[in-house]
């Protein structure tokens, strides 16, 4: 059964680097699975946590918020803060006993297509292995 | 550590109002922010009095709290500085609840003393509504033995309750005030000033009271890793988690008594909220079934997200609950483990920055995924 479970991963990309990777990922024509599904930011420090909560909650089986490596922000220092928001949202997960693998922070540049194809399909397999959400299922939300 | 001896005149509230009026006298401060029993029935409400004769009925150590001081201060300074010099007399959460709103540009202090007072709890607003007389009875036993099981679990857990742990201008000890005495002890220079020009210089010892204040916040430091940890089991999981909230009517008054949910338009009640019935119908769709009203534990895991760091523990979420959830103790169990993320106390001092302000480059790497 698990086997055939298609993840949906919900990922956050900025405009300036990951989005703009994900971008050429697909013009170099690599291969990676299509569980993800992009949602176009113009800086990851824009993701308020409330948005990762919402798609948790809403059954996706994981949430990936990309931006440029630290040092690149296109606004500075943008991803800075994601990254402090991250790790207390992060804490906030792990305090609350839910699974806190299902939320994930990677720096994905604009030329980095094939390591963007990697990450996904890495995150895609750890996810199989854990399985649905199960907010899925959860009918009292 | 040093400060100044008050001795108890009939009470220790009376001692404080006589003390407060010889500074409104020497004009050391203009008006005077305090609770005051209001005359129709047994409430408090927080008061600006500038006329000597009308403090009288104040109670600077009511047996519950309303409204959290920090509300009441931010509405008067939200907009700028008060152009008179106010004397603010709060428990220590509503002082550190002022603190970080005053970092969160709610609070102007520049003209504000603020005042603490070693706080034995408050009682549960539902227990005191029940028999108000009998409920300030009970509270004069609470002022007389410190760790009594009557005031509301929150108070039972703190651990911020007695001694210097927080950043006011001048501090009340009453805590273990022996020899119908209580202290007065300066922390900044506005606290110290006040105490001189009054004529009674910080230059008695303090550190007896000190040691005993420290003592009792090592006891609260057990008890509130005990009741956190019990609580922890319970809550812990989505399934727990949904149990737990799963009585929440969605009236939101935890967040509108919160002191730190400061925004004007909070997002769990703005537009953004108001979705399609498509939304719902497709939600209802895929699950089978769609709970009304929807996103609750959204509300509560969102609301965590955006000032757990800043959660001083008041209580006044918890009080607020019509459905007897315990909002304030969850929020303390995550509060106090994200502010660790950060080594972030909420409250403790001014020139600590929000932990969401400011960043280091070289920092939480294991958050990073390779
Ligand atoms: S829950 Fe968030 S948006 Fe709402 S008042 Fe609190 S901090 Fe503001
Ligand atoms: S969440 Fe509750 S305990 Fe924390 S500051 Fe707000 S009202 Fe006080
Ligand atoms: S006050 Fe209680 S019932 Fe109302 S929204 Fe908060 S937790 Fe739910
Ligand atoms: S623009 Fe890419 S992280 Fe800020």
């Amino acid at each position: 059964m698990k086997d055939d479970f298609e993840p949906t991963i919900i990922g956050f990309l900025c405009r300036w680097c990951s989005y703009a990777g994900a971008d050429l990922a697909g013009t170099s024509r690599l291969q990676y699975p299509p569980s993800m599904l992009p949602i176009r930011v113009m800086c990851s420090s824009r993701v308020d946590p409330v948005f990762i909560i919402t798609a948790f909650l809403r059954g996706a089986d994981a949430v990936l918020v990309a931006g440029c490596h630290p040092g690149d922000c296109h606004y500075i220092e943008g991803n800075y803060y994601t990254r402090r928001r991250f790790a207390c949202l992060r804490k906030i997960f792990e305090t609350l006993g839910m699974e806190s693998d299902r939320i994930r922070l990677s720096w994905i540049s604009a030329s980095e297509g094939p390591r963007f194809a990697q990450v996904v399909t890495d995150y895609t397999d750890k996810i199989k292995k854990l399985g649905p959400n199960p907010a899925k299922k959860e009918i009292f939300l | 550590m040093k400060g100044a001896i008050l001795k108890i005149e009939n009470s220790i509230e009376k001692t404080i109002i006589e003390f407060l009026k010889k500074g409104l006298d020497k004009k050391l401060f203009d008006v005077v922010l305090i609770p005051v029993k209001v005359p129709a029935g047994d409430s408090y409400a927080w008061v600006l009095v500038q006329d000597k004769a009308l403090l009288e009925d104040a109670n600077p150590l009511p047996p519950v709290m309303l409204v959290q001081g920090a509300k009441a201060l931010s509405s008067i300074t939200r907009r700028g500085k008060s152009n008179k010099k106010i004397a603010a007399i709060m428990r220590p959460c509503e002082i550190r609840a002022s603190i970080e709103l005053s970092k969160l540009q709610q609070i102007d202090l520049e003209n504000i003393c603020l005042i603490s007072i070693d706080c034995p709890g408050a009682l549960p607003l539902k227990d005191y509504l029940e028999d108000t007389k009998k409920g300030i009875d009970t509270f004069k036993k609470v002022i007389k033995e410190w760790g009594n099981e009557s005031v509301r679990p929150i108070c039972q857990m703190c651990d911020k309750s007695v001694g210097l742990s927080i950043q006011s201008d001048l501090h009340i000890g009453i805590f273990g005030a022996k020899n119908n005495e209580i202290y007065l002890i300066p922390s900044s220079q506005k606290g110290k000033s006040i105490l001189e020009e009054i004529g009674i210089p910080a230059e008695e010892s303090m550190d007896n009271w000190e040691k005993k204040t420290k003592e009792f916040v090592e006891t609260r430091k057990k008890n509130r890793k005990k009741i956190q940890s019990t609580l922890s089991e319970k809550v812990m999981g989505l399934d727990n988690l949904l149990e737990t909230f799963s009585n929440c009517i969605n009236c939101h008054n935890c967040q509108s008594v919160c002191p730190i949910c400061y925004c004007r338009q909070c997002y769990f009640e703005s537009e953004k909220m108001k979705l399609s019935s498509d939304d719902y119908l497709i939600r209802a769709e895929s699950k089978g079934i769609l709970r009304f009203l929807p996103d609750t534990l959204l509300f509560h895991l969102g609301r965590m997200t955006h000032m757990s760091l800043s959660c001083v523990g008041c209580g006044a979420c918890e009080d607020a609950c019509p459905m007897s959830i315990k909002v304030a103790q969850i929020f303390s169990i995550v509060g106090d483990r994200s502010q660790k993320v950060f080594n972030y106390i909420p409250g403790k001092s001014i020139e600590e920055s929000l932990p969401l302000k400011v960043y280091e480059e070289d920092e939480f790497h294991d958050v990073e995924k390779p």
